[in-house]
């Protein structure tokens, strides 16, 4: 449904978008991971025909973005980071609107039931400015649905909202992948985690990985992790045992206790027992850390940066 | 050209909804209303009252007219991040920028409407020559859509209304009073390429006296294509940067 092939975006000199592909199927949701200033949101304009790329290709439905941009139009909703109202319009009127620029059919019926789907039907002749910031998000969400396009284009959607809000646009953006081809961007990883069939992890323009966040998070884990926590050894006694022990790569305090990180492929709680008695002292806690995206994500932009 | 039409019909019912297009509108009103008035005065002892006389007050006060009424349009979109919105809906830049133009001039011709009821009251009171009532209409109606693309053009420049406003009235405060370097310099020729420049030399010497030149029609739609043209360019350039 969307097929991005080596695409360049050069603002003067500065390259945005270095060489990017990635594929998303009918019915995937895609997140689009990376840090401010990565290059999500230049990805995304090239791809709603805002903007044409530098080099490379991009197509959505079929349509080439610079080829057939009027084509590709009419198949993406999208949702710009700073949602984009019309202050003086009420909710009905800006969807409508909306929904008239695009052609839609059967206007009226469609605006009312997305404006149901975003739970706005008792605020639908509020003005604009009167709305919450939750409602405004929910109201962009409906402003990008109205022509059921194939593919939903959402640039941080949870940005700026509080929590129960934040679950809320979760919860739509999930729904909507029953239906709608979605590409969302982020920088929250446990986020891309919950939502995402599938997330591309983009640093300074590059895709640096790509795949299903578990198989990720599997391929990308350096190691074992495991907390430990000794009792009846000082802070610097326990560190030193730990940190003699074979197959121990990294020691760090983690509250009163340690994080360790184990070689790959090796199973060091025997030894660590071992270490820990013969010493005298009593092993009070001993369990593996699953590894969040986070922790992959800091140690891949790490590296490339 | 369907999104020209949606466009302009929400261009035209932001107008009607905002309440500083009233107060606008009521000051625009309250002058030209004086205007008639004086010249009604004036009537009785200096001159035979004109029916050209509001169009002609108007011409000069379009310079700051023009701006307020289009400084929103697109610098207001950009602000509010709707552009970006507006260039990803299947319509092109030239519908948009069409149909915010076509809106300005639809407002500023329900106002010249408006105004039209001085004239009755003139039929009431003396015997007004219609044909200067209808070429001096005509003029101003065209005068207004160039000084309102000039307008439309400097709000796509920038995000800041007040700046687009400030931009466009120094510009047509310049083609306004062009007329002035015209008058002082010491070769006629070249005094005449200035006049030909300005939009008083279009205007006051030849629809308010009943002419309808096409000269001054071909300069004044010149104006609208040129502007109209530049301010496309220019929103299209909101996509390469």
């Amino acid at each position: 449904m969307i097929e991005v092939r080596n695409l360049s975006k050069r603002y003067g000199n500065h390259l945005a978008v270095d060489d990017v592909s990635f594929d998303a199927q009918a019915g995937e949701i895609v997140g689009i991971l990376g840090p401010n200033g990565a290059g999500k949101t230049t990805i995304m304009r090239i791809l709603t025909g805002f903007m044409p790329p530098t080099s490379g290709t991009a197509k959505v439905a079929g349509f080439d973005v610079m080829e057939d941009s009027l084509e590709v139009r009419k198949r993406v909703g999208y949702l710009p980071e700073r949602v984009p109202l019309y202050p003086d319009m009420t909710v009905r009127e800006y969807v409508m609107y909306w929904a008239r620029l695009r052609g839609v059919k059967g206007a009226k019926e469609q605006v009312n039931a997305v404006i149901e789907r975003v739970q706005l039907t008792d605020r639908r002749d509020s003005l604009i400015r009167n709305l919450s910031k939750g409602m405004r998000q929910r109201l962009g969400l409906a402003q990008a649905l109205v022509h059921n396009p194939q593919v939903v284009i959402l640039d941080e959607p949870t940005i700026g909202i509080d929590p129960q809000q934040v679950i809320e646009v979760r919860d739509s953006v999930r729904q909507l992948g029953q239906g709608h081809t979605v590409l969302f961007s982020t920088h929250i990883l446990s986020e891309a985690e919950q939502v995402c069939d599938r997330v591309v992890i983009i640093n300074n323009g590059r895709v640096i990985a790509e795949g299903d966040p578990a198989r990720l998070r599997a391929q990308l884990q350096p190691g074992e992790y495991l907390f430990v926590l000794i009792g009846g050894a000082s802070d610097a006694d326990a560190r030193r045992m730990l940190e003699r022990i074979p197959g121990v790569e990294n020691v760090e305090a983690q509250g009163k206790g340690f994080n360790l990180r184990a070689r790959p492929n090796t199973d060091i709680r025997p030894a660590i027992f071992e270490h820990v008695t013969r010493a005298g002292h009593v092993l009070l806690e001993l369990r593996p850390v699953a590894m969040t995206l986070e922790d992959i994500f800091l140690d891949i932009v790490g590296k490339a940066g | 050209m369907r999104g020209m039409w949606i466009v302009l019909q929400r261009e035209l019912s932001a107008y009607l909804t905002s309440p500083v297009t009233y107060l606008i509108s009521a000051a625009l009103l309250f002058l030209t209303g004086f205007v008639f008035n004086n010249n009604l005065v004036l009537s009785i002892t200096v001159a035979p009252a004109s029916p050209a006389s509001v169009p002609l007050f108007l011409s000069f006060t379009m310079v700051f007219f023009a701006p307020l009424l289009t400084m929103r349009m697109f610098a207001e979109e950009k602000r509010e991040g709707t552009l970006e919105l507006l260039l990803t809906a299947p319509v092109s830049d030239i519908e948009i920028v069409l149909g915010k133009f076509l809106g300005a001039w639809v407002f500023f011709s329900l106002l010249l409407l408006v105004t039209l009821s001085y004239q009755v009251i003139l039929s009431t009171i003396t015997q007004p020559d219609y044909g200067i009532a209808l070429s001096s209409y005509l003029g101003i109606w065209l005068y207004g859509g160039a000084t309102l693309a000039v307008g439309l053009l400097f709000s796509a420049i920038t995000e800041n209304q007040i700046v687009a406003a400030f931009l466009s009235m120094t510009v047509l405060l310049f083609m306004y009073l062009g007329d002035l370097a015209g008058q002082v310099v010491a070769s006629i020729d070249l005094a005449r390429i200035i006049r030909t420049l300005t939009l008083q030399g279009h205007f006051s010497t030849s629809f308010v006296y009943g002419l309808v030149r096409a000269e001054d029609v071909a300069y004044f739609a010149g104006i609208i294509v040129i502007m109209l043209y530049i301010t496309v360019r220019v929103v299209e350039s909101n996509r390469w940067r």
